[in-house]
């Protein structure tokens, strides 16, 4: 599978060679053939022949009512309609095939730990119909443990189901919001309806704002403009209108396709695809069709549920072989291999790691990262690279004044969120002239009503760029629509493509100056090309050499940080030639466009986040890649990138080396440069190994101009050096990305549906910031699992040991298997999920990112120390806990080795202990409830030892300090509790086999617990003294 | 993630082992290499050694707190379990199912009580002494030969007929058989706090067999009790030679062919019988069946 998906991209990077042959028509580099490339492949022949049929652009209004049956004036009749609409079926989007739930359900059953848990079920009943064939009056004690090892089974596996599906079901309201309409002319009359009830022909009308409901064929347009910036990754608003301009049904401006948005304007369409069948819904198919893969935490409990089970099966078999050769009864053997299954696995860990998990799922939907897979919320914390979108991510996503050049100087402005805080010199009389400009050049305004909103964050109708000057002069000098209504507009012509400028002429304020005032604004060479003067300290001076070539370098400068630079100038048009009553024709352009005042240049942005800059320090700090994918131009791209700390202020690309050096790019040592700006085009050319040597020598990159499908080759790469990737995105094209990806992150606010549905988390506030603190959340809880893990392994030892100490040296059974399950479902439950609420031990954002193959979850040496070191010193304290009762009792502990067949003989009611007394059977019963429940005391009295150790895995103890995690202290409490409960409450049922226990024991294994605590603190104190020796190394988990 | 989801093909997996297991490149053994192996394996044979110190060293100060005489808690030993000889079990308990006329079948029964009666011989008496004050007997220090305390003697002719001495089948085959019954030894343990003395009261399960004559039985001794000299018994360390009293019970009128149920209790103030789940605390319930 994985080969062939290869090929499958692969195409896309270089397949413009297939695309030409297969339909010649097309000329060049259309997204859309590449993922048609990919359907074909994936043997979706049938809906690439439809594809390649999309003519509707091509046919007149004529054909196409032909076509689809339908009239542009009256619509669809609704019988037409309800034949559709049963034909094709409802205009939405197929969710993503998800399992059925009964499927998901039983998964939870047979996984992990569970088809042991039924193995040990199983040899349950068989046990108890071999004794049932033997002896008709057996006792029912093993069918009791079966029926409660199946009941743990489905309880934990209900339990998983249900923190899974609750998880999950946050995602699913959240898609299901909005509630989508459309206007529709059906009938002759128009009436709104539910988006999904379009059926193709339906003729319906869009206006600004709304969501284009289907494909459709436009028919009509006023000055309508869409965002296909969901399809195509490009921001830029495209026109629309009813001609064709363009073969290519992607390209052309006839068609506008289902999930964009339409900005402004209103047109009148065809629908033409619904559903599954429109663009987008095929590219949602197809990131569907993608595989989940398995996350790296689960790969990790995989691995260590083999080692558990691992241990389990074979410390069964050997002692079962054991057992054979000691020529116990095989009906025995058998029971002592479920006690030894059932002492190995840790039942109750499931439902702690699954608690742990969705504790930190809410941690993180505090804090604006959505996770949709419980899972993803540890992929995100082994992350190694970050393929993170400019745009709305790193960027505020919205046009800000960065820089002003008056006065033959730079000023820089505040691009923050607030921008209160300008602080360039407003003193010089050219900045007078300058914000005149600003204020009454300008076509944009506020939106209505929002005078409570502050400034920045208020709506502006009219375009990035001049709403941003709005906004700027909006802070600076206060009410701008005062000040343009005290300079009346008298006449004025809009910015178009072909002019480059916008002008507009006004009244001046001082009723003394009966003047016009001319002003324009524009690329900033039109705008000089139209001056003869520049002003400098509010005096016109002639524009000489000097002058112009300072502001070459101005602009070179500006535009080198990949800022867009206005150019802006005025004139004062003589009282004597234009007076008050002269009548300005923009048409005829009856006033002078030359030879105006020069003022200056202003440069905008989208500026970065405020807060990125430090994530990104942070992600670098901690050893992850961040990697920039734009579609935006590559000196914006670098310019952000620097700006951000993507490419940090000492390293350099190639070029800034050819140009430091004054050589030519090709004699530059590529492996000098750490950074890397790299186009599109030049990544279409890149072979695989290419891409690899980019990814691996460069630590700093940049991918600008690059389509989303390239994201998806990216992503590919950088899976091929082992990296954990985590990818932003929020186009519908991005989605085989983030499918892809090992954890896939949507945009909340600008992300369409198809993103989040592919996504693994989804950041609500689309900040770059955010996904660092979930990338903090995400490596403390690996490091608290590890915690957890460790605190629940140790104690299988001391619940194994007896067993084998009880089949060894033949002593009455120190621990019986409902003891066992109390301790893992009850007394440990609680204190091992207090441990997800431990706080990192170190700034945990220095560290490298883990190895996904090296740096696993349970490793040997957390299996080591707990299995042997701890593990048995537990036992130890909980054997003296056992000998000691029984001692006390009169069987002192010689008298025990090897008692076990006299022991367990029912027919023998006077067996002598070490004093001369006799004892029955049943008293000899009793006496061995009391010491499986003295051992279950001292259990759970030096597992309190042990969740006080595993609090931290270097520190000592008190650097972590005793009580920052008050839940480790409610765990212990509830420890204790539970304890004393069974001990005291459940006494008297007699196949729990819980004897209420005197005092006196409770305390038997203190000493032991306080053993296992200072020894822990040794082993710590060594680690931290001693890093890298061989101490380090075998004892550091 | 093609990476995470390639599939090895069984010999690269041996291989993958193999190269575990020797790995000749780092010469690395199981994933050490040999000095690695021999330093962890140190380690563990100190840390063990270091843990088996303190724990003989637990068990050790534990056997020192322990008295040697008395167990320092006898909660869980109350009342003394009762048990009967000879002691045949079936799927339920104890059942004696015998035929008179068949030697066989009741041969076995009266080997057990010659055997059980073997440590009752003056011979294995023979270090105890004779009492016969029919009081406690309390001994608060340590008189006898070696430290210990005296122990009374039981000899197997205080049984008269059922001692096997005049009746080696113990009649058995003429359908009225002797039963021996013992009851366990509890340190300390007195059966009464004023001089009553324990008997032995043996009588059909009345539940099963209200229909029946009530059942006869000669005791021995007399009355079927056991003397209270007997008492308290001290443990093992201090009467090495210690042997329980015993009563026997003679069944003079059991119905033939027909299964019965006997059930014995000790009459004593300190003796329970009605622990529900001990069917041998302070009394012993046997089948009885015999044929002819």
């Amino acid at each position: 599978m994985g080969k062939e998906k290869q090929e499958i991209y692969s195409i896309a990077v270089n397949g413009t060679k297939d695309i030409e042959r297969v339909d010649t028509e097309r000329s060049d580099e259309g997204d859309g053939k590449e993922k048609r490339k990919r359907h074909s492949k994936k043997d979706h022949q049938k809906e690439l022949k439809k594809d390649l049929d999309l003519d509707d652009h091509k046919l007149s209004t004529k054909e196409l009512e032909d076509k689809y049956g339908t009239n542009i004036v009256q619509g669809l009749a609704s019988t037409r309609v309800a034949e559709l609409l049963a034909q094709n079926g409802p205009n939405v989007l197929t969710p993503p095939k998800e399992s059925p739930e009964i499927i998901k359900f039983l998964k939870q059953m047979v996984g992990g730990f569970s088809s042991l848990l039924w193995a040990g079920a199983v040899l349950c009943f068989i046990a108890y119909l071999i004794e049932f064939s033997k002896d008709k009056s057996a006792s029912m004690d093993n069918v009791y443990l079966g029926v409660v090892l199946i009941m743990v089974v489905i309880l934990t596996g209900m339990f998983a189901y249900y923190q899974e599906a609750k998880s999950t079901n946050i995602i699913a309201s959240f898609t299901k919001m909005i509630p989508r309409k459309a206007f529709v002319i059906r009938d002759g009359k128009k009436r709104e309806i539910p988006a999904e009830h379009l059926v193709v022909g339906d003729i319906v009308e869009i206006k600004g704002g709304d969501q284009i409901p289907a494909d459709i064929r436009i028919l009509a347009s006023q000055g309508c403009k869409v965002d296909n910036s969901s399809l195509t990754g490009e921001s830029k608003p495209q026109s629309r209108t009813c001609h064709i301009t363009h073969e290519n049904p992607l390209e052309t401006k006839n068609i506008s396709f289902y999930s964009t948005t339409c900005l402004e304007g209103t047109a009148t369409g065809m629908v033409i695809n619904t559903g599954d069948r429109t663009v987008i819904g095929r590219i949602a198919l197809l990131a569907s069709s993608l595989g989940h893969e398995k996350t790296p935490i689960a790969i990790e409990i995989e691995h260590f549920v083999h080692i558990v089970a691992g241990v389990a099966v074979s410390i069964g078999i050997v002692f079962f072989i054991i057992a054979i050769c000691m020529q116990y009864r095989v009906l025995d053997a058998v029971i002592f291999l479920i006690g030894i299954i059932l002492a190995n696995v840790p039942e109750g860990l499931v439902a702690a790691v699954t608690v742990s998990l969705s504790l930190t799922a809410k941690r993180m939907a505090k804090k604006n990262c959505l996770v949709k897979n419980l899972e993803a919320v540890e992929t995100l914390g082994s992350t190694s690279i970050i393929c993170s979108d400019k745009t709305g991510t790193l960027t505020q996503n919205r046009m800000t004044v960065a820089h002003l050049w008056f006065d033959k100087q730079i000023y820089q402005a505040d691009t923050s969120e607030n921008q209160n805080d300008q602080i360039f010199d407003q003193s010089s009389a050219t900045w007078a002239s300058l914000s005149k400009i600003v204020t009454l050049c300008n076509r944009a305004e506020f939106a209505p009503r929002q005078e409570s909103v502050p400034i920045m964050k208020k709506v502006v109708m009219g375009d990035a760029s001049e709403a941003a000057l709005l906004k700027f002069s909006e802070v600076i000098m206060g009410d701008v629509i005062e000040r343009r209504k005290r300079n009346r507009k008298v006449a004025e012509i809009p910015f178009n493509s072909f002019n480059k400028f916008q002008l507009s002429i006004h009244e001046t304020e001082d009723p003394n100056d009966q003047r016009f005032l001319l002003v324009m604004k524009g690329a900033p060479e039109r705008i000089l090309e139209k001056c003869s003067t520049i002003m400098i300290h509010g005096q016109e001076q002639p524009l000489d050499e000097s002058t112009a070539e300072a502001f070459q370098t101005a602009y070179m400068e500006l535009g080198g940080l990949g800022e867009r630079v206005l150019g802006f100038c005025h004139l004062y048009l003589p009282e004597d030639e234009f007076p008050d009553t002269y009548t300005f024709d923009v048409e005829s352009m009856n006033f002078p466009t030359s030879d105006l005042c020069f003022v200056g240049l202003i440069s905008l942005i989208d500026p970065p986040r405020s807060t990125v800059p430090d994530a990104v320090m942070k992600c670098r700090s901690a050893g992850i890649k961040v990697i920039m994918v734009t579609g935006d131009h590559p000196i914006t791209a670098k310019a952000i990138a620097r700006s951000v700390g993507i490419i940090s202020a000492n390293s350099e690309t190639v070029e800034d080396i050819a140009k430091r050096l004054k050589i030519p790019v090709e004699q530059v040592n590529k492996r000098e440069a750490k950074a890397a700006v790299v186009s599109g085009m030049e990544l279409k050319e890149m072979s695989p190994e290419e891409l690899d040597e980019l990814l691996i020598y460069h630590t700093e990159i940049v991918f600008a101009r690059t389509s989303p499908q390239q994201k998806l080759i990216i992503v590919e790469g950088c899976q091929r050096q082992d990296a954990v990737v985590a990818v932003t995105g929020d186009g519908v094209n991005d989605s085989p990305a983030l499918k892809k990806a090992d954890i896939g992150i949507a945009m909340g606010f600008a992300g369409s549906d198809a993103a989040k549905n592919a996504a693994d988390m989804v950041l609500l506030d689309d900040n770059f910031s955010s996904i660092v603190t979930g990338i903090e959340e995400g490596r403390l809880i690996f490091d608290n699992l590890k915690k957890i893990i460790a605190f629940t392994l140790t104690k299988n030892i001391a619940e194994l040991i007896p067993f084998l100490i009880f089949i060894i040296a033949g002593v009455p059974l120190p621990i019986g298997t409902m003891a066992i399950l109390f301790i893992d479902l009850g007394t440990d439950v609680i204190p091992s999920i207090a441990l997800a609420y431990e706080k990192a031990e170190s700034d945990i954002m220095s560290w490298k990112p883990r190895h996904k193959k090296k740096d696993r979850l349970v490793n040997h040496q957390l299996a080591l120390y707990s299995y042997l070191q701890i593990g048995i010193l537990q036992s130890v304290g909980g054997f003296f806990a056992y000998f000691t009762v029984y001692a006390v009792q009169g069987f002192k502990p010689d008298r025990l080795l090897y008692l076990r067949p006299l022991w367990e003989n029912g027919i023998l009611n006077d067996l002598e202990d070490s004093y001369g007394q006799e004892w029955t059977k049943y008293q000899r019963k009793y006496l061995e409830c009391t010491g499986y429940t003295a051992y279950f005391v001292a259990v759970m009295v030096q597992q309190i030892a042990d969740v006080i150790i595993r609090k931290t895995r270097k520190n000592s103890i008190f650097q972590q300090g005793l009580f920052r995690n008050k839940y480790i202290w409610v765990g212990i409490a509830s420890q204790i509790i539970i304890a004393v409960i069974l001990s005291c409450g459940f006494g008297g049922i007699p196949i729990l086999n819980f004897i209420t226990l005197w005092v006196q024991y409770w305390f038997v294994a203190v000493p032991y617990a306080i053993v296992i605590w200072l020894y822990d603190e040794f082993r710590k104190l060594l680690i931290r003294r001693y890093p890298g020796s061989w101490w380090d190394k075998t004892m550091y988990y | 993630m093609a990476a995470l989801q390639e599939k090895k093909t069984c010999s690269q997996r041996m291989e993958e082992f193999r190269h575990y297991c020797w790995n000749p490149d780092t010469g690395q053994m199981l994933g050490r290499t040999l000095s690695k192996w021999v330093w962890i394996s140190l380690y563990y044979v100190a840390f063990y050694v270091v843990m088996s110190g303190l724990f003989a060293l637990a068990i050790y100060s534990l056997m020192q707190t322990i008295d040697p005489y008395t167990p320092d808690y006898q909660d869980q030993l109350k009342s003394p379990g009762v048990t009967l000889r000879p002691d045949v079990y079936g799927e339920r308990g104890l059942q004696i199912f015998y035929n008179v006329s068949d030697n066989t079948s009741w041969k076995d029964l009266t080997q057990t009580l010659h055997m059980f009666l073997s440590a009752y011989s003056p011979e294995a008496q023979e270090e105890n002494i004779n009492c016969s004050s029919g009081q406690y007997f309390i001994q608060k220090e340590f008189h006898a030969p070696n430290h210990t305390k005296f122990s009374c003697k039981f000899t197997a002719d205080m049984l008269h007929n059922c001692s096997g001495l005049t009746d080696p089948n113990f009649g058995f085959e003429e359908g009225k058989p002797c039963f021996i019954i013992k009851m366990n030894r509890i340190v300390n343990f007195l059966p009464s706090n004023n001089n009553t003395v324990p008997r032995v009261d043996c009588t059909f399960l009345e539940k099963d067999h209200k229909d029946f004559k009530p059942l006869e039985v000669d005791y021995y001794p007399s009355n079927g009790t056991f003397s209270l000299h007997y008492f308290p018994y001290y443990g093992k360390k201090a009467q090495p030679h210690y042997s329980n009293p015993l009563v026997a019970a003679k069944f003079l009128n059991i119905p033939k062919n027909k299964e019965v149920i006997i059930v014995c209790k000790i009459i004593a103030e300190n003796v329970s019988f009605d622990n529900p789940h001990d069917p041998y605390e302070g009394k012993v319930e046997f089948k009885l069946k015999i044929q002819k």
